[in-house]
């Protein structure tokens, strides 16, 4: 059998579906964001977003609840990767399994999970109002707030795993020659460990912001009918509204900003430096 | 009594796209013999095993086993046995499912089968670990287990690539032996490839030097190493001594020569003429140089003043700077000279029978 | 040391975060009262009896399972032979390939959801099951490629040679031994795949039908309308479920190596 033959007949299968159902799908979906109600060629899907002021209002919410969800990973998750970096065997196992795990389960369950924590009448608030530290529940949940939790929570295991995988790289004798060296653990923090996970954090971060900004269910559940962001927002107008041009331009508008945010923001934190320290 | 040809390459040509990278290859192995293909990386030798045992067809020329043309035929169909350099046992089969899986391919009986793998565990000398699997065993037991599978389906040529390399000094040199030892009990024809020259003098009957895809030389391990074909043979096999120079006089089979810089040797009878005025390379091999504290009666002598002596082992390495050269000598342990200090006054002697002329290449 | 515990405390508290949803969750799931509660009054099954009498939960299980279980099936079929492709040969364009097999990873859910669904309208298998599994298969089919060419990666193909070597015919070899050695990255492929079904709610929600719906999809929607002990009890059997395959998936591989962690290193 020629070798040509080999790769196309065990490629094929899979190539199939991928064309069927993702790549002309995505060409279908593009040509359809560019027409208007008589399926004529139009750029007013798009002009929309510039003329009415209520979607770079949306846009905007997606993006600040995104920004907060990656501050909120990376501080939370920094620790957790250093610590599984410094643990050994069956310590950074255990943690490992216990950040992994529920990742793999359905995000609406976990989100369902912290409703219950979060709620009017939920664990926090009754133990607040039990301890008499306030009189009215808190506002937790279908705000912001409870988006940036929800989100947080879905995408602290991207986060870990994108900064302990340029951790683990990190040489540890690196630290013992700071060290020998006259250098504090702050000072060997600041000069060593934080600089050479920098492509940990470039990693976890842009991911994660790409994520939260096309998050659909969680803004659903824990933002409700309050919080609308983009994909809310398209998801509207393909199932509710009927208006898929409308709804695939929005979607498309989401795709587009989060590409040009994440690459000026690469474009800006990898200096020449950088670029030399990390080639590959 | 008439030779039993058990491999035949008539003129084999291989190119990677437009590279040449075997040319012109054509020898021929007796039954029972021992042959290795002997260079640096990227010689061809792989390459050229790699064709004997079907995994690459040639571009051109005949490759015959036991008289049949093999070209085209794919490797498990050609009943040859192969060793790799990195064991390749099967991690998911013990030892003996290992060894078994070539003559459970042959439909052997279980009985037979259970003999047969018994008998070559012994015959490598590893008769108690069939029910280990390979990686509970040493580098050295892992090669040996290789071995006994590519032995126990008897096969009609037993190819080795590089067999020894992954092995430290120690087990390379105490595999090297038992390569030798049932070569001689079983006497099964042999290819084997290795860059090791040691390796390659040691358990061959005939070596194939190959360099940039040509062949060098082909000639028995005393032949290689005492009447090289080439330069490269020279330098491959070993380590020299090498002064550039011209031939300054020509009496019968001796020949008088002069070095650049100046020094004077005299060299015994070489395989090729040489006329006088003929530019020339001269080559004395650092286990042939004798030091001395004081002249002798030896006819190529020159003083100098030992530099540099490294102690390794059985003997030590001396670097003379002599007559405008930096020489290379080897001295044994049960020489006294080896406890001479660096800066001491010696003398190096050597015979002209050992001294290697060839001709300077042109340009 | 100091540094060491402080590093500790803030993990353990992040790794009680994370895992606080089922914390509370499963709890919840027994309580005796007729609302949602943490902690739970008294102790009672009857929110898991409940779902016995809710057909659109069943249902939704069942052909979450069956869903699931197919894409795992074809996926992981589909991948191999994509991944064995990509890692055997060197060609021209294996690269672009290569992104390309792996492309559904980098697209939001969201964007492959509404195209499948523009598409599979044109073509009548919207709200199908049909259109289902194969948008299913597609965001699974990354994964394999990826985790069978990692096995691939460290896959030595002399072994392939010493097979043949032994008078294995190619078929032979691949049987004996490339299947049995690659089975740790293929099985787990598969059993990531069912996770990916299983819990996937993005994509689903552009393609099912009201009759034909996920078992995560009906939580999602029967949540936005009600919140009781119910989806409490629902939740505690999928999170069960999704343990045994997750248990399972770090018997066969381990979740280190499964996300790229190497667990070799320092």
């Amino acid at each position: 059998m020629s070798k040509r033959l080999s790769i196309t007949l065990l490629t094929a299968p899979a190539m199939i579906v991928l064309l069927g159902v993702f790549l002309i799908p995505m060409l279908l979906m593009l040509l359809l964001s560019f027409q208007d109600e008589n399926e004529a060629f139009s750029l007013k899907n798009y002009a929309l977003f510039v003329q009415d002021p209520f979607y770079v209002q949306i846009l905007w919410r997606t993006i600040r609840v995104s920004i907060w969800t990656v501050l909120a990973t990376l501080v939370l998750g920094y620790p957790v990767a250093m610590y599984m970096a410094q643990a050994t065997g069956k310590m950074r196992g255990i943690v490992t399994m216990l950040i992994l795990a529920p990742h793999l389960i359905s995000v609406v369950i976990r989100n369902f999970g912290w409703v219950v924590v979060l709620g009017e009448k939920g664990w926090v608030n009754e133990s607040l109002i039990a301890l008499g530290i306030i009189e009215q529940p808190l506002r937790l949940l279908y705000n912001e707030l409870g988006v940036v939790i929800g989100l947080t929570d879905s995408f602290i295991a991207y986060m870990v795993l994108a900064l302990a995988t340029s951790m683990y790289a990190i040489d540890p004798s690196l630290n013992k020659a700071a060290s020998i060296l006259g250098a504090s653990r702050v000072r060997t923090f600041f000069s060593v460990t934080l600089p050479l996970s920098l492509p940990g954090i470039i990693a976890g971060t842009t991911l994660v912001f790409s994520l939260s900004m096309s998050a659909f269910v969680t803004p659903a559940l824990m933002g409700g009918t309050s919080v609308k962001v983009m994909p809310v927002i398209a998801y509207e107008q393909i199932m509710a509204t009927l208006n898929w041009p409308l709804g695939a331009a929005l979607a498309f508008l989401l795709l587009g900003s989060t590409i040009v945010l994440v690459t000026l923001y690469t474009k800006l934190i990898e200096t020449k430096r950088y670029k030399e320290v990390f080639a590959s | 009594m008439t030779k039993v040809i058990d491999v035949e390459l008539r003129g084999i040509m291989k190119k990677f796209q437009n590279n040449v990278v075997v040319q012109d290859f054509n020898l021929q192995v007796e039954q029972g013999e021992f042959v290795s293909f002997l260079g640096p990386s990227g010689c061809g030798k792989t390459t050229t095993l790699n064709m004997i045992a079907g995994f690459l067809d040639p571009d051109g020329g005949d490759l015959l086993i036991k008289g049949q043309r093999m070209n085209g035929v794919p490797p498990y169909k050609r009943e040859l046995g192969m060793v790799f350099q990195t064991y390749s046992l099967f991690p998911h089969m013990t030892v003996a499912e290992n060894i078994a899986y070539g003559l459970k391919l042959r439909k052997v009986g279980k009985a037979e089968m259970q003999e047969r793998v018994k008998r070559v565990l012994e015959l490598v000398k590893l008769p108690n670990v069939a029910d280990r699997y390979p990686k509970q065993l040493s580098g050295g037991q892992r090669q040996r287990i290789a071995i006994a599978r590519a032995l126990v389906i008897e096969p009609s040529l037993l190819l080795l690539d590089e067999p020894l390399s992954n092995l430290d000094a120690k087990l390379r040199e105490e595999l090297r032996d038992e390569l030798k030892r049932l070569h001689q009990e079983i006497g099964v024809t042999t290819i084997f490839v290795t860059h090791d020259q040691e390796e390659a003098l040691s358990l061959s009957d005939r070596i194939v030097v190959l360099n940039h895809g040509f062949v060098e030389q082909i000639g028995t391990p005393l032949e290689i190493y005492n009447q090289p074909a080439s330069e490269f043979v020279h330098t491959f096999i070993g380590k020299t001594n090498r002064m550039e120079g011209e031939v300054s006089g020509v009496e019968g089979e001796r020949l008088t020569l002069r070095t650049k810089e100046g020094m004077t040797i005299h060299a015994g009878k070489q395989e090729r003429p040489f006329a006088h005025g003929q530019k020339v390379v001269v080559f004395v091999r650092p286990e042939k140089i004798l030091l001395t504290d004081t002249a002798g009666p030896g006819i190529n002598q020159v003083e100098g003043q030992l530099q540099l002596a490294s102690f390794l082992g059985s003997y030590t390495e001396c670097e003379v700077r002599a007559g405008g050269h930096t020489l290379s000598v080897k001295v044994q342990m049960s020489d006294r000279s080896a406890e001479r200090e660096p800066g001491t006054q010696v003398f190096c002697q050597w015979n002209p029978e050992d001294v290697l002329v060839m001709p300077a290449e042109r340009g | 040391m100091k540094k060491i515990n402080i590093l500790g405390l803030i993990t353990f508290l992040v790794l009680v975060l994370v895992n606080l949803p089922f914390l509370v969750i499963i709890p919840s799931s027994f309580t005796a009262a007729g609302y949602l509660a943490f902690p739970p009054e008294g102790f009672s099954w009857q929110w898991y009896k409940m779902i016995l009498d809710r057909p659109e939960f069943i249902d939704s299980l069942w052909t979450s399972l069956k869903l699931a279980a197919i894409t795992a099936v074809l996926a992981t079929f589909l991948g191999t032979l994509a991944a064995f492709a990509l890692s055997k040969y060197k060609f021209r364009g294996s690269g672009v390939l290569n992104a390309l097999m792996l492309s559904p990873l980098t697209v939001p859910s969201l964007i492959i959801g509404i195209s499948a669904l523009l598409f599979f309208t044109r073509i009548g298998i919207a709200g199908t099951f049909t259109g289902l599994l194969l948008a299913h298969i597609l965001i699974s089919i990354p994964y394999v490629v990826r985790l069978v060419l990692t096995g691939l990666s460290s896959f030595d193909y002399t072994l392939e040679k010493a097979g043949y070597m032994l008078g294995a015919h190619p078929l032979r070899v691949f049987w004996d031994i490339t299947l049995p050695l690659l089975r740790p990255a293929i099985v787990s492929g598969m059993i990531f795949s069912f996770l990916t079904s299983f819990d996937n709610v993005t994509v689903s929600l552009f393609l099912v039908a009201p009759d034909t719906t996920t078992l995560p999809l009906a939580i999602f929607t029967y949540m936005q309308e009600t919140l009781d002990p119910l989806v409490a009890s629902i939740s505690s059997v999928v999170i069960l479920l999704s343990l045994v395959f997750i248990i399972l998936l770090e018997k066969v591989y381990g979740l280190e190596r499964l996300f790229g962690l190497n667990s070799q290193s320092h």
